[in-house]
């Protein structure tokens, strides 16, 4: 970072909010004894979900982006967290963790495991700081809430969703009454615009993808990182070559190969997401002397691979429909996993 | 129970188990695509070296696999816009629709797309697009369609209550030559699928006496002798089928298709008696509820779900047959037996078998 950078950093244009846990982090903490268990880890030996960090390094590459972290693991693990981070090559500009001692302290239990009144007020205090014309994409995963919360903090900054609603989910969602105040004075406070593009939800619990679709086509439920840098490509956040190095990361560190990277893609295809012009990026990207897969396969097989996907499908399917989310119905997303009336 | 996550179920380093993928064919089966989908998904969430590729209306692929749990690493999708109902004539609508999804599928193993074709839809024509798209392994003059059969003994190092009979429907009129060719490839399928080192192969025939049946069947019992590697116990009866005297059985396709139909007919009988007796009299009722336990034993060790599908042995891709009534389980299985034969090599097997005969 240069003087001129430290006195007066130059504004984002895009900020990328993540979680951690199932997003960034593979961690399993469904039982009491995965809970110590990742509890007790040290950085060394957390891993990060295939792809992850590789996407992060290269969505910050550009130079004019921001890195917010938001996750529900406790503030007694930030220096773990960091160094894990830290060790990837990962540098963010916010990593927010849960007081939950505090909760505790205070007796307010349902805080320990309730998500959207810890998550929603951080993600609007947090683009209360942010330039009004910036733009936002958030990674998430399916164990919990995450395409609720998201879509909803999205609707709320760009006005989509009235005050009584929010109050109404906010007090099905179970969230403590200073809580729902804190939310609505912070969203009082912010400037109205549309900035949330995309919502990522990784699914670690390989939950259909339809489940998602009441948040309509701006949450996109993705399988791998892989599929997140596609999507990413097509809305102008990252270059061919930038998505080929996360797929590198992808090989040559988890076993991925040409069979599920072009599978992948298919997936997305099928799915009505944007894939045919990013194909063609990227047989120009592969197809150009500093190719980066020649040192995994051939270049010539990548190609023919993606190109049968493709036309293995006949016609390239229609978009997904845009949508109102009607997130009164919702509410039960909004709930801790162990209190779901639904089963997935 | 919790799902297991993503990580959890997949080690995501590649493993010594070479990826395997099967081609389902997801139209034409009595109970629709959802149930094949279903039943393929949950082999992408099981086992991880195995893909699925769908064959099939895409639309209807899409719709079904967006509300099932399945992983898309190693989902693809193939579209085929006709497929082969189960009342058409084989040959007639395959070559009507060039698009059939069976056709397309076995155009896509044979192509190397996929390496194994489960299909539960029309058997003729499941048959008749392998034979206009496989080649025949060499030594093997017809294919045979194997089936299997809950026996009262049990075979193989688990205990496996089905023996194999073959062929059962796709060559009718069989040589001794066909005859010898199916004792070495039931026994090679026998060997990989049951995993029973040494099955014992015997003929069907109407006597136990080497000189008894057609001239055909005398002429393959008297080769059969001599086959090295092969257990062969001579001829059986039909009353050794359900004993399960022999692991592997072999007879003609116009024989066993119509044994196979017995032995079903054999089983709706004692199932529609079975009811008879439970409405005719209260002791009788009593009786049978008495006995359900032991019912739905022989029920849950005799399920023909577990067993998956039949083989068309002979040529030099797999292809299995799912019963057209099949649902996700079977599927699920069908599709295992096809990854089992493919990474064991089934046709080499079968070559090697009868460069021996």
């Amino acid at each position: 970072m240069s003087l001129v950078d430290r006195i007066d950093p130059v504004p984002p244009k895009r900020i990328y909010r993540w979680d951690l846990d199932k997003t960034y982090l593979q961690t399993d903490f469904d039982s009491l004894r995965q809970l110590v268990r990742t509890a007790l880890q040290k950085a060394g030996e957390k891993k990060a979900v295939p792809g992850a960090a590789a996407l992060i390094r290269e969505l910050k590459a550009r130079g004019d982006s921001r890195l917010c972290i938001v996750s529900g693991s406790p503030t007694q693990m930030r220096a773990v967290l960091s160094e894990k981070l830290k060790l990837d090559g990962v540098e963010f500009d916010e990593l927010v963790l849960k007081d939950n001692v505090s909760n505790l302290l205070r007796g307010r239990f349902k805080a320990l495991r309730g998500q959207v009144g810890y998550k929603l007020p951080v993600l609007l205090e947090s683009r209360a700081r942010a330039p009004v014309d910036s733009e936002e994409v958030l990674f998430g995963d399916d164990a919990e809430a995450d395409a609720f919360i998201y879509s909803l903090y999205a609707d709320m900054v760009a006005r989509r969703v009235n005050e009584p609603v929010v109050y109404r989910v906010l007090e099905a969602s179970e969230v403590y009454p200073d809580d729902i105040t804190r939310i609505m004075r912070q969203w009082e406070k912010i400037g109205v615009s549309d900035p949330v593009r995309r919502i990522f939800i990784n699914l670690d619990r390989l939950t259909p993808p339809a489940f998602f679709g009441k948040y309509g086509p701006r949450v996109v439920p993705i399988f791998n990182y892989f599929q997140a840098a596609l999507v990413l490509m097509a809305d102008g956040h990252l270059t061919a070559t930038q998505v080929v190095k996360v797929a590198v990361e992808m090989i040559q560190t988890a076993g991925y190969n040409l069979l599920t990277l072009s599978n992948s893609f298919q997936d997305l295809m099928r799915r009505g997401l944007p894939m045919a012009q990013v194909a063609q990026a990227l047989t120009e990207a592969l197809s150009g002397p500093q190719a980066l897969l020649n040192s995994v396969r051939p270049v010539p097989d990548i190609l023919a691979a993606f190109t049968k996907r493709i036309a293995a499908l006949g016609a390239i399917p229609a978009p997904p429909p845009v949508r109102d989310v009607d997130y009164l119905s919702l509410i039960d997303d909004a709930r801790p996993r162990d209190k779901k009336g639904k089963k997935r | 129970m919790a799902k297991k996550s993503k990580a959890a179920q997949t080690p995501p380093a590649a493993g010594p188990v070479r990826p395997v993928t099967i081609a389902f064919d997801v139209m034409g089966s009595d109970h629709g695509p959802e149930e094949i989908i279903r039943g393929a998904a949950q082999l992408t969430l099981d086992t991880p070296h195995i893909h699925a590729l769908f064959v099939g209306d895409r639309g209807l692929i899409d719709h079904a696999l967006s509300s099932i749990r399945h992983n898309a690493e190693r989902v693809v999708v193939h579209h085929a816009a006709q497929f082969v109902a189960m009342h058409e004539k084989p040959a007639a609508a395959l070559d009507d629709k060039r698009d059939a999804s069976v056709l397309v599928a076995a155009q896509l193993v044979a192509a190397g797309e996929a390496e194994a074709l489960v299909s539960a839809g029309n058997t003729g024509a499941g048959v008749l697009a392998c034979a206009r798209t496989f080649k025949l392994i060499p030594g093997v003059k017809r294919a045979a369609l194997a089936t299997v059969y809950p026996t009262q003994s049990t075979r193989g190092e688990k205990d496996d209550p089905f023996s194999l009979i073959l062929d059962v429907g796709a060559t009718v009129d069989a040589t001794a030559d066909d005859l010898v060719a199916f004792a070495v490839m039931g026994a090679a399928y026998s060997r990989i699928i049951s995993r029973n080192p040494n099955p014992s192969v015997a003929l069907l025939s109407n006597g136990t006496e080497a000189q008894k049946g057609p001239p055909r069947v005398v002429e393959a019992n008297a080769r059969l002798q001599h086959v090295k590697g092969l257990r062969f116990i001579g001829n059986v009866e039909g009353v050794d089928i359900p004993k399960g005297t022999a692991d592997v059985i072999v007879c003609d396709g116009f024989v066993g298709n119509v044994c196979l139909k017995m032995l079903e007919g054999v089983h709706e009988t004692v199932m529609a008696l079975a009811k008879y007796a439970y409405k005719e009299k209260l002791l009788w009722r009593a009786g049978l509820a008495m006995l359900s336990g032991g019912f739905e034993r022989i029920k849950e060790v005799t399920d023909w779900e577990q067993y998956g599908g039949a083989p068309i042995l002979g040529f030099d891709r797999i292809f299995i047959k799912a019963h057209g009534r099949s649902k996700a389980r079977a599927i699920t299985n069908a599709g295992k037996v096809a990854a089992k034969a493919v990474a064991n090599d089934l046709a080499r097997s079968i070559q090697e078998g009868l460069k021996a005969s």
